[in-house]
């Protein structure tokens, strides 16, 4: 049984093999046809054209009624099926009405089809292991389309979701190209913050989400790198985020923080197409930091000199002692930061295939400059290959889809964003007048430093998935999904000796290097079985299937200083010491047990039930396995008799869910007591470091979801609301227990007897406003009210998160000093003593809670079509709060928030902040440092952007084989907040903001 | 019939391997599917200890741990420069942001990431000495020989960081084992107990330590190493004829010790005034504590040493001339310390950062016997130290007289080492009348650091906060 086992690796080796004995077979089956079932009507051959009042339509399914077989109209929208006379056709499209047209006869048919709104109900949701109308849907699914997706100048798929989905948060922690977006599916289940990533599914195939950077490479960002930057928008079809039991428990183990599914373009079948686009565009910063000029900054320095009693100026004060010229006017965030970043974007696609066989290859080029100083730049390639076959009498399917993508990464090393906030106005030149960076006598650390020490990273990204089915008996269905993942990313921060002062005098033997080498390789095989069958006036269908799925991360750190040249820095041959941090190679191995049963009965009641077994290796032993499952279920009212006469409700839906989830995202072999390498030498000896203080006991965190809709639709649907309400509850919380610096660490992996609460309302709205030939009007307005709550946390006093949560409170809370106000004598922030000793005391005068979630956020979107015009554009809005940005102790040597101005200057002053000081007012100091920890810190960061807008042209031409279209984008174009401290949107502050985006381009397909 | 057959055959086929790959897949699963190897970088606690090569790669990861980071580093993180900023021996040109700057400014506040890093990171170290401790203990496949040494070394490693953390913290835990449940709520001794624990590990790391160095670079302590730590805790501890005795003890093992005739002999490699260094990170690499201290053109990129240290040096002094360098732009002259001279990279290290060096042991017992009233005794250590300096022998008479030039003569033979001076004006009760007239805004509660912020969150027992803050 050893021998067979699949961790042995010989395993991997069958599933090639019995991929290429499908190959093999598929061939010499195609030749099949119906012949022995000849009609014995005679056929004749109708053609037609299909449009949609002006433009032709590809792609449209023609099939018979009653007969299996089916065509496919052309690019140029014309079509051929044979039928008899007496038969009827029927045209579907996805998004518009299905038509059903007698023959009568006739041998030429052209159609018009019209968009409507009721096709909403026909849409098929993808599901993960299944697919279903959005109508019989039992779940919660959200879903973006490509429609929405290409409209956005993006990178990053939690970009194209920002603001499109109800019930998804997504954040963007920098505007650095590559970086990172946070995102939260109903809020935070998890106490451990960074086991609340959702699970993403790739045409089937998971896609790990854990970082492939190291803290000493990727420091242009707040967060490590993330592999999502390698999945492509540009070739997805559709985003699907799957959020309560019903849609998650098939998912088990992983499903706790929501499944984004992602479907990649398939080919179409018609005419052989080939789309070209190509953008280009500028990206510039969204807003701001209002700072302090020269003039103000040094009467801020010098009063806070008065202040202290200092009447002679330090030696070291070189703003204002003389050292640097007092008339220099530097603005520092349009000198680092107020670059303008180019961006280009090229796509090619070429697509075509027959009835039976359709296939897709296309390719996109993209690149991105930077806002800063310096040629950096981030580029980003890649190719998709899309492959559909299908047997002759429809019974064997294959699907096969494959991507790679190249992203290449130059930045600086680190964000140059604190020090356009932090530096003097008047600090010196960045270069002297022969062009070199200028040290002032070594008085500054030059920021631009930095050019010279970049971050640079590469990644390679290869995803394939192929789905083999067949349709053994009528009605029963063997499936199974294979999925390889390969991704290898390189990440390296140089610091060669130039960013240091030249007063070290140090040479290249002083330039280091860090290398981050991160390789990750995942199978899975997921053979199914699905059945289905009419009972009656109801259809049951069942589904059940196995995981089996194996993740290697193999990661390598290295540093390496001492080079004979700086050129040499990247050659670690070349330097004196190269010493490997961290050279590790884990090993993820999850298998599970899925199943589904669906019944529905004559299509008004729906009960949907699913479940999953889950093994994961991230356990200790006996703790392994747990298991899943979910009840849903759904009413279709309005199709009952006493709605079906009325003419208003078109559509109405009750449904409702429970269920559990279960989360793994620990870490491999966190149970396990252990030494490691430390990689660092003495006495001849590299050092071995207690890995961990251990816990061989921690089990799968739960996961239970609630959640109860209403669906509706109004006048055909032209109006559709979704209400949706839930209630999530996680417990035996899965956390790195912040434990006393004096065990020795500061965590603890453990589950914890805590349940935290998510509940929440999430509307939808679309309505169609307007609609005819030449004119279209759609609105989409998703609304999200979210809470979250700590309800249960047994010692919560006693534990070591007494300081950091509060029962009934949310996760992301902050407790604060309760600021009163300045003291007009001693001009010093006041706060209030809440336990009257006379003291402001830690912790208890430290008590007042701000929640930092957002209240309410969502998105508005309108889609206008006007003859050849079609403008799109999306307003997200967040309500929230946040910190206002600190920067040291107003007084000292860096510039501060101009509201900083109103400063205390003398007994009896009503001044809005405390008196300045440079360090030697105690008082001040103290009372600096616990503002920033007050209510006086936190501020509201609401705003309301113009996240996405979008209008684009069809340029009519005389040619019908050619269609030109020319775009025009914008990203993030209008920010309105009251947040005084740059952007609003960000998770750690000091980081470059999210970036104004403008892109026009053209789009042929021809 | 031949595409029935097609079908047939297809199907046949398709079914054989779906059954294949099912019965495969349920051969595999079994729970052993999801059990995973140890992972290749990485020992069990129990293998670690079986064998002495693994075993001693624990212990010696704890010095490179000290050398690297923490309090004892001699990068500018460390004591030696930071305590020399916090006290009258450096001046801090940093930019803002400069961790140095909090404690040259007098600002340091309990939320302060030095504050909470030099907590953290020594008793991280301290937990893995106490790990090598039990897993010596408890492993049947080590000599006895191999463990003295081992649990000696460990031993000596708990006592030097509780030693250090009691001065700047006051009174704290005294960790000697790793369970973290016990750890996480550890209860506040006061600085006497904690004492009391440093000298019983001292004493039992002096059983069990050899006598002579396992690597004659002197990089791993021996039974003086921890000798002459005790010297110093007694002495601190005013336990003045402890102190004498365990500093003469080192003192007298004249065929290991002595002290360089040639000032600049001191702070070489193969110094014999070395009691315990730590050796560089690799071959060919100096100290932390050079490319610290060192500049090469004004004004300081960092730091530079204080006019009032430099004025108080007589002209004479060798350590003025070959302990300290002027860098000048013209106009305006910065010292830096000069002990550590090797900036670069060597062929091979010429200079390790010492720890523990002889000259600081007469000192010790100079100070013990002034105040046993031993004043020839005291002034004859003291000379000692004075004539390797080129300085005449001392005028002082009186006892108040001797104790205050052996003060003066630490200031002078010991500044930037480790934070001397900060203990010294403590031990001495002068640290307020000192540094109130250099430092604005100094209070008494300044003697001891804050205890971090998110301890006192975590920890109820550490509670209250040091006083000031």
């Amino acid at each position: 049984m050893k021998t067979f086992s699949l961790n042995k690796g010989l395993g991997a080796l069958w599933y090639p093999l019995i991929l290429s004995l499908y190959f093999s077979v598929t061939p010499t089956y195609s030749n099949n046809t119906y012949r022995h079932k000849l009609s014995i009507q005679q056929q004749i051959q109708i053609s037609g054209k299909i449009t949609d009042g002006t433009t032709p339509l590809s792609g449209v399914s023609i099939s018979v009624k009653g007969q299996p077989k089916t065509a496919f109209s052309d690019f140029d929208g014309k079509y051929t099926i044979s039928a008899a006379p007496d038969d009827i056709l029927i045209f579907t499209y996805l998004g518009f009405r299905t038509l059903t047209i007698p023959v009568a006869g006739r041998s030429v048919i052209n159609v018009v089809m019209q968009e409507n709104a009721t096709s909403l109900q026909e849409v098929k949701i993808n599901a993960g292991y299944y697919s279903v109308k959005n109508s019989h849907s039992t779940g919660s699914i959200s879903k973006i389309t490509s429609k929405s997706i290409e409209t956005q100048p993006v990178t990053n798929i939690l970009a194209t979701m920002q603001g499109r989905m109800a019930g998804v948060s997504i954040t963007q922690t920098t505007g650095v190209p590559g970086g990172g977006f946070e995102i939260k599916i109903r809020g935070q289940n998890s106490i451990r913050p960074d086991a609340n990533a959702p699970l993403y599914v790739i045409d089937g195939v998971p896609y790990s989400s854990d970082p492939i950077g190291y803290n000493q490479t990727s420091t242009t960002f707040p967060t490590v790198t993330s592999p999502l930057n390698s999945i492509n928008p540009a070739t997805i079809e559709s985003i699907e985020v799957l959020k309560d039991a019903d849609a998650t428990s098939i998912y088990g183990s992983r499903g706790a923080n929501g499944v984004v599914l992602i479907t990649t373009k398939k080919g179409k079948a018609g005419k052989t197409a080939v789309n070209i686009k190509a953008t280009t565009g500028v990206g510039t910063v969204t807003k701001f930091m209002k700072l302090m000029n020269t003039e103000q900054y040094l009467a801020m320095r010098r009063q806070a000199f008065i202040n202290d009693g200092i009447t002679s100026y330090p030696s070291y004060a070189y703003d204002v002692n003389g050292t640097w010229d007092q008339n220099r006017y530097t603005d520092w965030q349009e000198e680092f930061l107020g670059g303008t970043a180019q961006i280009n974007d090229f796509q090619g696609t070429l697509s075509g295939g027959s009835d039976k066989t359709q296939f897709l290859l296309s390719s996109t080029y993209h690149t991105e400059s930077t806002v800063f100083p310096g040629d950096f730049i981030y580029k980003k390639g890649g190719a998709q290959f899309n492959m559909n076959h299908r047997s002759e009498d429809n019974k064997f399917k294959f699907n096969f889809s494959t991507g790679y993508n190249i992203q290449d990464n130059d930045q600086p090393a680190f964000d140059l964003t604190p020090s356009a906030r932090y530096l003097a106005p008047n600090a010196p030149a960045v270069y002297d007048d022969a062009g070199n960076l200028n040290w002032e006598n070594g008085t500054w650390q030059n920021p631009l430093r930095y050019l010279a020490a970049t971050f640079q990273s590469k990644t390679n990204d290869l995803a394939s998935s192929a789905v083999l089915s067949y349709e053994l008996f009528p009605n029963v269905v063997l499936k199974s999904n294979f999925g390889f993942t390969d991704l290898r990313h390189t990440e390296t921060r140089t610091a060669p000796s130039t960013v240091y002062n030249p007063a070290y005098h140090l040479t290249s033997a002083y330039s280091s290097v860090y290398v981050n080498n991160t390789e990750r390789q995942s199978w899975i095989v997921e053979p199914q079985i699905n059945w289905e069958k009419e009972l009656g006036r109801g259809k049951i269908g069942a589904l059940f299937g196995g995981t089996f799925q194996n993740q290697n991360t193999t990661r390598l750190y290295q540093f390496a200083n001492g080079f004979t040249s700086n050129s040499l820095i990247y050659d670690l041959a070349s330097a004196s010491t190269v010493r490997v941090l961290y050279s590790d190679n884990t090993l993820y191995k999850y298998q599970a047990f899925f199943g589904r049963i669906n019944y529905n009965w004559n299509q008004k009641y729906i009960l949907n039930l699913t479940g999953r077994r889950d093994g994961s290796s991230r356990f200790g032993p006996d703790k392994q396995f747990a298991n899943f499952g979910a009840i849903g279920m759904a009413w279709l009212f309005s199709k009952e008799n006493f709605l079906k006469e009325n003419t208003w409700l078109s559509f109405g839906k009750l449904r409702a869910s429970y269920g559990t989830t279960g989360n793994d995202q620990i870490g491999d072999y966190q149970f396990l007591n252990t030494y490691a390498s430390s990689g660092v030498l003495y006495d001849s000896n590299v050092g071995l470091q207690p890995s961990r203080l251990f816990n061989p006991d921690f089990g799968w965190e739960v996961n239970k979801k609630l959640e109860a809709a209403l669906e509706t639709g109004f006048l055909q649907d032209r109006i559709f609301l979704t209400a949706a309400w839930y209630q999530n509850h996680s417990s035996n919380q899965l956390v790195g227990v912040p434990l006393s610096g004096t065990t020795g660490f500061q965590t603890l992996q453990a589950n914890l007897d805590a349940t935290v609460e998510n509940t929440g309302w999430e509307l939808t709205l679309r309505t169609v406003n307007f609609s005819s030939q030449n004119f279209n009007w759609t609105t989409n307005l998703n609304l999200t009210l979210a809470q979250n709550k700590l309800l249960r946390f047994p010692g919560l006093e006693a534990s070591s998160y007494n300081q950091q949560y509060r029962i009934g409170e949310p996760l992301n809370i902050k407790l604060l000093y309760q600021y009163t106000g300045i003291d007009p004598q001693t001009g010093v922030c006041q706060f209030a003593d809440t336990n009257n000793d006379g003291t402001i005391s830690f912790p208890e005068d430290k008590q007042t809670v701000a929640d930092l979630n957002p209240q309410y956020f969502g998105g508005l979107q309108n889609q206008l079509t006007y003859q050849h015009w079609k403008l799109d554009f999306l307003f997200q809005f967040v309500k929230q709060e946040n910190y206002n940005y600190s920067v040291g102790i107003p007084g000292q040597m860096s510039n501060q928030p101009i509201r900083m101005i109103d400063s205390w200057q003398q007994a009896g002053d009503n001044a809005t902040q405390q008196i300045y000081t440079t360090g030697y007012n105690d008082a001040a100091v103290t009372a600096n440092y616990l503002y920033t920890d007050s209510t006086g810190g936190i501020t509201d960061a609401s705003f309301i952007r113009l996240k996405n807008i979008a209008l684009s042209y069809d340029v009519p031409l005389n040619t019908k084989n050619v269609r030109c279209q020319l775009i025009l984008q914008s990203q993030n174009l209008l920010t309105f907040s009251k947040y005084k401290d740059g952007d609003p949107e960000f998770i750690s502050s000091g980081y470059l903001p999210p970036l104004k985006i403008i892109t026009a381009g053209m789009q042929l397909t021809f | 019939m031949k595409t029935i057959h097609n079908t047939t055959f297809y199907m046949h086929y398709f079914l054989q391997m779906f059954l294949f790959a099912s019965t495969f897949l349920c051969m595999t699963s079994c729970d052993s599917f999801v059990e995973v190897d140890l992972p290749k970088s990485q020992l069990t606690n129990v293998a670690v200890f079986d064998n002495y090569a693994t075993a001693d790669a624990a212990l010696t990861d704890i010095y490179a741990k000290i050398r690297d980071q923490g309090l004892l580093t001699g990068m500018t993180s460390g004591l030696s420069n930071q305590l020399a900023n916090y006290t009258d021996e450096l001046i801090c040109y940093g930019s803002p942001g400069d961790p140095a700057l909090p404690f040259y400014l007098n600002t340091l506040l309990p939320a302060n990431t030095s504050i909470t890093d030099y907590w953290n990171i020594s008793y991280n170290q301290i937990y893995a000495a106490n790990a090598v401790i039990e897993g010596v203990e408890e492993s049947d496949k080590l000599t006895v020989e191999e463990k003295d040494q081992l649990k000696g070394e460990a031993l000596f490693i708990r006592a030097l960081i509780h030693f250090y953390l009691t001065n700047l913290y006051g009174d704290l835990p005294y960790i000697t084992a790793t369970d973290y449940q016990k750890n996480n709520v550890a209860k506040k001794i006061t600085v006497s107990e904690v004492y009391t624990n440093v000298i019983s590990d001292l004493d039992s790391a002096i059983n069990l330590l050899a006598q002579d160095y396992d690597n004659p670079e002197r990089i791993r302590p021996n039974r003086f190493v921890a000798k002459a730590l005790l010297a110093r805790v007694y002495l601190y501890n005013g336990a003045w004829a402890e102190a004498s005795n365990a500093a003469s003890a080192v003192l007298n093992a004249t065929d290991l010790y002595g002290l360089e005739d040639n000032i600049d002999g001191v702070f070489l490699k193969d110094s014999k005034e070395t009691i315990w260094q730590l050796q560089p990170a690799t071959s060919g690499k100096n100290t932390d504590e050079a490319n610290s201290f060192i500049f090469f053109s004004g004004p300081p990129p960092l730091v530079a040493l204080t006019d009032n240290l430099m004025d108080s040096f007589s002209t004479a002094d060798l350590r003025k001339s070959n302990w300290t360098a002027a860098i000048t732009d013209g106009s305006s002259t910065w010292y830096h310390p000069f002990k550590y001279k090797e900036f670069d990279y060597t062929a091979t290290s010429v200079e390790y950062s010492i720890v523990f060096r002889l000259a600081e042991q007469y000192l010790i017992r100079a100070e013990a016997r002034a105040q046993q009233g031993d004043l020839i005794g005291a002034k004859e250590d003291l000379n000692k130290i004075r004539e390797r300096a080129g300085l005449d022998e001392t005028t002082a008479s009186s006892q108040q007289e001797i104790m205050e030039a052996i003060l003066q003569e630490r200031r002078w033979e010991l500044f930037t080492e480790y934070g001397h001076r900060f203990f010294d004006l403590k031990r001495f009760g002068q640290i307020d009348a000192v540094l109130s007239l250099t430092k604005t805004g100094w209070n008494t509660t300044d003697r001891l650091f804050p205890l971090p912020q998110n301890e006192l969150s975590i920890n109820p027992n550490l509670r209250p906060q040091n006083s000031g803050y």
